[in-house]
């Protein structure tokens, strides 16, 4: 579903990602480990495409992300959860959740069905669909950024940090709705800091530090090691 | 906005009050309107702005009151929009056949339909386009162009003058997509600084002196220069691009609705909010930050092709920065992204200077001043945005 293969980027003259290589398979749940400015949150602009791979290739299902463009991604079957939610604050959570459904342009689905198949995943959302988002709680807008990756049904979904800044109950019962997904057969990226939660519903995971890729493997395996161990742990 | 969905959830009380709300707001409203118009003693005026400054304190202090008069609207659409255009049709009517109250009429619509065409840009994408005055230039000259060289007729100048306006939209648009906030505010400046000093300097646009001469538009053997004759009654010659004018602020308004409730509004309201994040979420930012650029200066032509057929007389003196800084503050004071308070702002801006010659040496200082005022004490503007139905219930 996802493939980086040897992606090099820098920020002006400092070198941020070398090599980089990452694979996630359909309905795979692999996450991305690593400190502070190890490169993770490049990693997640080099995949949405925000950021140019100096050299390297990005491909989601197949197609090169620099020909196809960040704003043709959603069609292609990818939602995002992007660092600090990033929802639109002005805008309804409906109309958020509107612009992710239409943006996934999937004609077999419909709109009232999508939403009430999200008010069920996140019942806290269910009596806020006209509340704007600016106005919610940081968990209720995790849940809502969650909600807008998943509504267009997509094949492959991409989070950065989705568990920063809430509170440890909040963070349990986030991960146990992400868990659902990787049940429900979707292929998951997640980029965290937290090794513990994300390696226990991951089935591999990679370590990056410096921008490079210092580790990877089964999530069995990496809870064992020693480096995450020492790291994390 | 949770006090309004609460507010709506209630029992309504029985539909006389709301109709009784809403007849009230838009006869007063009709009223004041023409007592100021009609108002010549300065003394008259001042009082007259006092009436309506209490007016919006009261709003201010008492937001429920706001809220009443709007559920009472959206209860009885049908006879507030009927009495609207009832209030429209028969206003010339009652202007005592003051050609000067109808000439402030007609410019303060076309400048309400410059501040819609702004409101695009600035209340709906927030993309500071200090160029619509340009935009305005260049319908009116195109069009006054073809009139006088070509003797095209008013109705087919109307929409080739959009068009070229929108081609010169988009081209403004390109180079801008690479700036952002003040830069891009600065490359709309420097257009419109542009465009003036080339209507200034070219030969076939008339240079400074401008064109002359432009011939008033005939409908059906009806010359717009006659006046108006209907049940024993005289209107005079405005009133023609009074009745032409309000078409077209209509035409802006249902255009303006329908953005606002579609995908294309929802999207300039995302970028608006975080180009990076809408471009993830499939938002061609790009393309929908063009078209807002287009949009603008589609509805700036229409006005620009009244204004120069219905002054007969245009220069480029008549679109500096100056006029576009005039509509930008228009769309400020009315309130960003909302189409009812962009006209008031367009009516209060119009209509404030001219009543206020007195003060003549002071008007722009006048202008600033309650720019200032409006930022402090009500900088949502007149009327904040409102929430919109776009894929939720109706």
């Amino acid at each position: 579903m996802l493939e980086m293969e040897r992606v090099n980027t820098s920020y002006g003259t400092v070198p941020m990602l070398r090599e980089v290589s990452l694979r996630v398979g359909e309905g795979e749940m692999v996450c991305l480990l690593g400190p502070n400015g190890a490169g993770k949150s490049t990693t997640f602009n080099a995949i949405c495409g925000l950021l140019r791979a100096e050299s390297g290739q990005v491909r989601i299902a197949g197609r090169d992300v620099r020909d196809c463009g960040t704003e043709a991604l959603a069609s292609l079957g990818v939602g995002f959860v992007p660092e600090g939610r990033r929802l639109f604050p002005t805008l309804t959570v409906r109309e958020n959740l509107r612009l992710a459904f239409d943006a996934a342009r999937a004609p077999a689905l419909e709109f009232a069905a999508q939403i009430e198949k999200m008010a069920q995943l996140f019942p806290r959302i269910r009596e806020r669909l006209d509340q704007r988002s600016g106005t919610m709680s940081g968990g209720e807008q995790a849940m809502v950024a969650l909600a807008r990756a998943l509504i267009g049904e997509p094949r492959l979904v991409v989070m950065d940090e989705p568990s920063l800044g809430l509170s440890p109950k909040l963070i349990d019962e986030y991960f146990q709705i992400v868990a659902r997904i990787r049940d429900q057969g979707k292929a998951v990226l997640l980029i965290e800091q937290n090794a513990e939660t994300a390696l226990s519903i991951a089935e591999r995971g990679y370590l990056l530090v410096r921008g490079r890729i210092a580790l990877q493997g089964a999530s069995a395996d990496l809870l064992r090691d020693d480096t995450i161990r020492h790291m994390y742990l | 906005m949770a006090n309004h969905e609460l507010s709506l959830a209630q029992p309504r009380p029985a539909t006389g009050p709301d109709l009784a709300i809403v007849a009230g707001v838009q006869l007063g409203g009709a009223a004041l309107l023409g007592a100021f118009l009609l108002g010549e003693k300065t003394a008259v005026v001042v009082a007259l702005l006092a009436v309506m400054g209490a007016i919006f304190a009261l709003l201010q202090l008492r937001p429920g009151l706001e809220e009443r008069i709007v559920s009472a609207f959206r209860a009885q659409r049908r006879p507030a929009l009927a009495l609207g255009v009832g209030i429209v049709l028969a206003y010339p009517f009652f202007m005592q056949g003051s050609s000067y109250a109808l000439h402030l009429l007609v410019i303060a619509l076309l400048y309400s339909v410059l501040a819609l065409a702004l409101n695009f840009q600035l209340g709906s994408a927030n993309i500071p386009n200090f160029a619509t005055g340009a935009s305005y230039g260049i319908g009116a000259y195109t069009s006054a162009l073809l009139a006088l060289n070509f003797g095209v007729s008013f109705w087919l100048t109307l929409p080739v003058a959009a068009v070229v306006a929108t081609i010169f939209g988009f081209l403004l648009g390109f180079p801008s997509m690479r700036t952002r906030e003040s830069y891009l505010a600065l490359v709309t400046i420097a257009f419109g600084i542009v465009v003036h000093q080339l209507l200034n300097n070219f030969s076939w646009t008339g240079g400074p002196n401008g064109l002359v001469g432009i011939p008033a538009p005939t409908i059906f053997g009806h010359s717009f220069a006659q006046p108006i004759e209907v049940l024993g009654f005289r209107l005079p010659s405005q009133a023609n691009f009074y009745y032409l004018s309000a078409a077209l602020v209509a035409l802006s308004i249902l255009s303006a609705k329908r953005l606002h409730d579609s995908r294309v509004g929802l999207a300039w309201n995302a970028l608006r909010a975080d180009p990076l994040a809408a471009r993830c979420q499939g938002i061609d930012v790009v393309w929908y930050k063009m078209l807002a650029f287009g949009v603008d200066a589609f509805l700036a032509a229409f006005a620009g092709t009244i204004y120069a057929f219905y002054v007969s007389y245009i220069s480029p003196d008549n679109f500096t920065f100056l006029v576009s800084v005039t509509i930008m503050t228009m769309v400020i004071v009315g309130g960003m992204d909302n189409t009812l308070g962009v006209i008031l702002g367009a009516f209060l801006l119009t209509l404030l200077p001219e009543k206020l010659r007195i003060f003549a040496d002071y008007r722009l200082l006048f202008v600033g001043v309650i720019v200032i005022l409006f930022l402090i004490l009500r900088p949502q503007g007149l009327f904040p945005q409102r929430p919109r139905h776009y894929g939720g219930p109706q």
